[in-house]
């Protein structure tokens, strides 16, 4: 029983993780039909920063924040200078298609690069503000830690913060106008282009706090959040692509399903279990468990 | 025969005894460069056939060599089975299994195709850690043994690894140069190009590309066994993320929308870890300058290809020709 809990607690928690990141992978697919690859290497660069301020201050809080406005200010750089051009100067050939994916995969390429150059290749790691040692009840320990509990906290804020954006602000409304028609938005007055540097700059926001929460549990270096792109990656398919609820839920379940899968069957099939459960999915319902009006051969 | 493919014929094999002469002439690491240079040539060929001809994007062939690799170094270590059969099995086995995965890929359009890929190419090497039989993270040993005593005394190892890896490649771009100018290149064209239209005209794209993939895939498993050969042993690590990568940015570089520019996204790939060696030692060798600049300049350089010379270098040289001529 107190396994089973604990299985439940922490899926919870690292699927938390995953759902920030799926968001972050599905805020700029809405706006943009891109799968930015490179978020990997925006939020590891992100995630170096907070390194950086919590190892000079030791205060955890301003590192996130710090690593959250790096994020957003490099999310919007890329969008800005890179993804403009690249849509500018890319219109025709086999290549159309897989440009923004090689093109994205190659700037994940340089900002890791970067990162090595900058801070070395040896692995870091940032103190958690919270014990990640397990929570006593009564004479057990779970394995399920203070941190843990905190990033499910942090993740619940940040939805929130996000729903209200999306849903009470015109911001939002331009952003998830421009995303689901952007002539009509643009008819009716958005900026379109500029909603779509914003939309990037929040997914860059929400990979740094990805990245950030990740890390006091593992490990830090140039490319240690890869497999939570590809994780993040899977939770959005789960999810639909489409839609934010599906990328929070798609990351719960896959959260979950990975955790169960570690502690009860072996810890070691993790990543193909993700892998199978991805393909099944990508086979059986491939719009995702919470489907968005549009289908995916856009 | 007809007299097209008669002149293609000619023009290989003259390739061949001149990259045959060139072996002759260079010293060894050089012909251990050319060697790889072929290798990656076949792993380059396999994604144009994908993404050049039938529009499909493949992150993870990679993952594909490694399956070619792995079945060439078993067949050679578990069953006694001698190179070559190895190499067309490694190639036949991929081929399969790239066929399963493109009943699956076939019905993904772009990003979903992207990052199943991406994640079998992170996923599938560190598999094999699960299964004893292939060895853990030392891998297998597979060892094609010395060059056959009638070749004479001086023929060194590395230069039957040339000759067999360039001997594969011409024959590999032989028939894919061949296949593609056909009635199935065309079509596969038409699938990446106006899928509905091939419907349309009696054609079936699932299954066109269903095929392409496996084609694909069995290219991969081939240069993926050849690589293994040159490096003598199949693990984990000799198939990383960024092996897959590369590939994909060589085809990029040449241009994926045909073969012609192969060559030359091939010779970039192997000339760039030279190229970075060069530099860190111009600038003083640090762990952190040797350790990051290969992945920086590959990376720089498919950013750059991609946004300047997004068909391949070909077409800008065309391009700067036209515009030439129509000037005079």
């Amino acid at each position: 029983m107190l396994k089973l809990i604990n299985t439940i607690l922490i899926g919870l928690s690292t699927g938390a993780i995953y759902s920030l990141m799926s968001i972050s992978l599905v805020l700029v697919w809405r706006s943009t039909r891109v799968i930015n690859f490179a978020q990997a290497g925006q939020a590891v660069f992100s995630t170096y920063i907070a390194y950086e301020v919590a190892l000079r201050t030791g205060n955890f809080w301003l590192a996130l924040l710090c690593a959250v406005l790096s994020g957003a200010i490099l999310g919007a750089f890329v969008d800005f200078f890179f993804m403009r051009t690249l849509f500018k100067r890319v219109t025709s050939g086999p290549i159309r298609a897989i440009a923004p994916v090689v093109a994205t995969l190659g700037l994940l390429g340089i900002i890791r690069s970067a990162v090595g150059y900058i801070w070395g290749v040896e692995v870091k790691s940032i103190p958690a503000p919270a014990s990640t040692d397990g929570i006593k009840i009564g004479s057990d320990v779970l394995p399920f830690s203070t941190y843990d509990a905190l990033v499910l906290l942090i993740v619940f804020v940040v939805l929130m913060i996000l729903t209200f954006i999306f849903q009470r602000t015109t911001l939002g409304l331009s952003l998830k106008a421009s995303a689901f028609s952007p002539e009509i938005a643009r008819l009716s007055g958005v900026r379109v282009d500029l909603t779509r540097t914003v939309g990037w700059a929040i997914a860059g926001a929400c990979g740094a706090i990805a990245g950030v929460l990740a890390t006091p549990n593992s490990l830090l270096s140039p490319n240690s959040l890869d497999i939570l792109l590809v994780l993040g990656f899977a939770a959005a398919v789960i999810g639909g692509l489409e839609s934010m609820l599906g990328a929070v839920v798609g990351g719960l379940i896959l959260g979950l399903g990975v955790t169960f899968i570690a502690n009860y069957v072996g810890s070691t099939l993790v990543f193909l279990s993700a892998f199978v459960f991805l393909i099944i999915i990508l086979l059986v319902r491939p719009s995702g468990i919470i489907s968005g009006k549009r289908s995916r051969n856009a | 025969m007809p007299k097209k493919l008669k002149t293609r014929l000619s023009l290989f094999i003259l390739l061949g005894w001149a990259l045959l002469l060139l072996g002759d002439r260079v010293d060894e690491l050089r012909v251990y460069q050319g060697a790889s240079i072929a290798i990656y040539a076949i792993a380059i060929g396999s994604i144009v056939l994908l993404t050049g001809y039938s529009g499909q994007i493949s992150l993870g062939h990679g993952a594909l060599m490694a399956v070619g690799g792995y079945v060439a170094a078993l067949a050679s270590v578990e069953f006694g089975i001698p190179f070559w059969a190895g190499f067309i099995l490694a190639a036949l086995i991929s081929g399969i299994f790239g066929g399963l995965l493109g009943i699956a890929a076939a019905r993904l359009s772009g990003p979903y195709l992207a990052g199943t890929t991406l994640a079998l190419a992170v996923g599938l090497p560190s598999l094999a850690n699960q299964f004893p039989i292939l060895g853990g993270e030392q891998g297998l040993y597979f060892d094609i043994g010395m060059p056959p005593q009638q070749l004479g005394e001086s023929f060194t190892q590395y230069k039957w690894f040339y000759w067999i890896a360039a001997l594969a490649a011409l024959i590999v771009f032989f028939l894919l140069s061949n296949l593609l100018s056909s009635r199935y290149g065309r079509t596969w064209r038409g699938i990446g190009s106006n899928e509905t239209a091939i419907a349309l005209s009696g054609s079936n794209p699932q299954r066109l590309k269903i095929v392409a993939f496996a084609l694909s895939s069995a290219l991969a498993g081939l240069s993926g066994a050849l690589l293994v050969m040159t490096i003598s042993t199949a693990s984990p690590s000799a198939f990383p993320l960024a092996l897959s990568l590369s590939v994909v940015t060589g085809a990029v570089i040449a241009g994926v929308s045909s073969l012609k520019g192969v060559i030359f996204g091939s010779v970039i790939l192997v000339a760039i870890p030279e190229i970075a060696d060069a530099i860190s030692h111009r600038v003083g060798d640090t762990l952190r300058i040797s350790s990051t600049l290969p992945g920086l300049l590959i990376s720089i350089l498919l950013v750059f290809a991609v946004l300047v010379t997004p068909n391949g270098p070909g077409e800008n040289l065309r391009h700067l020709l036209h515009k030439g001529k129509s000037h005079k």
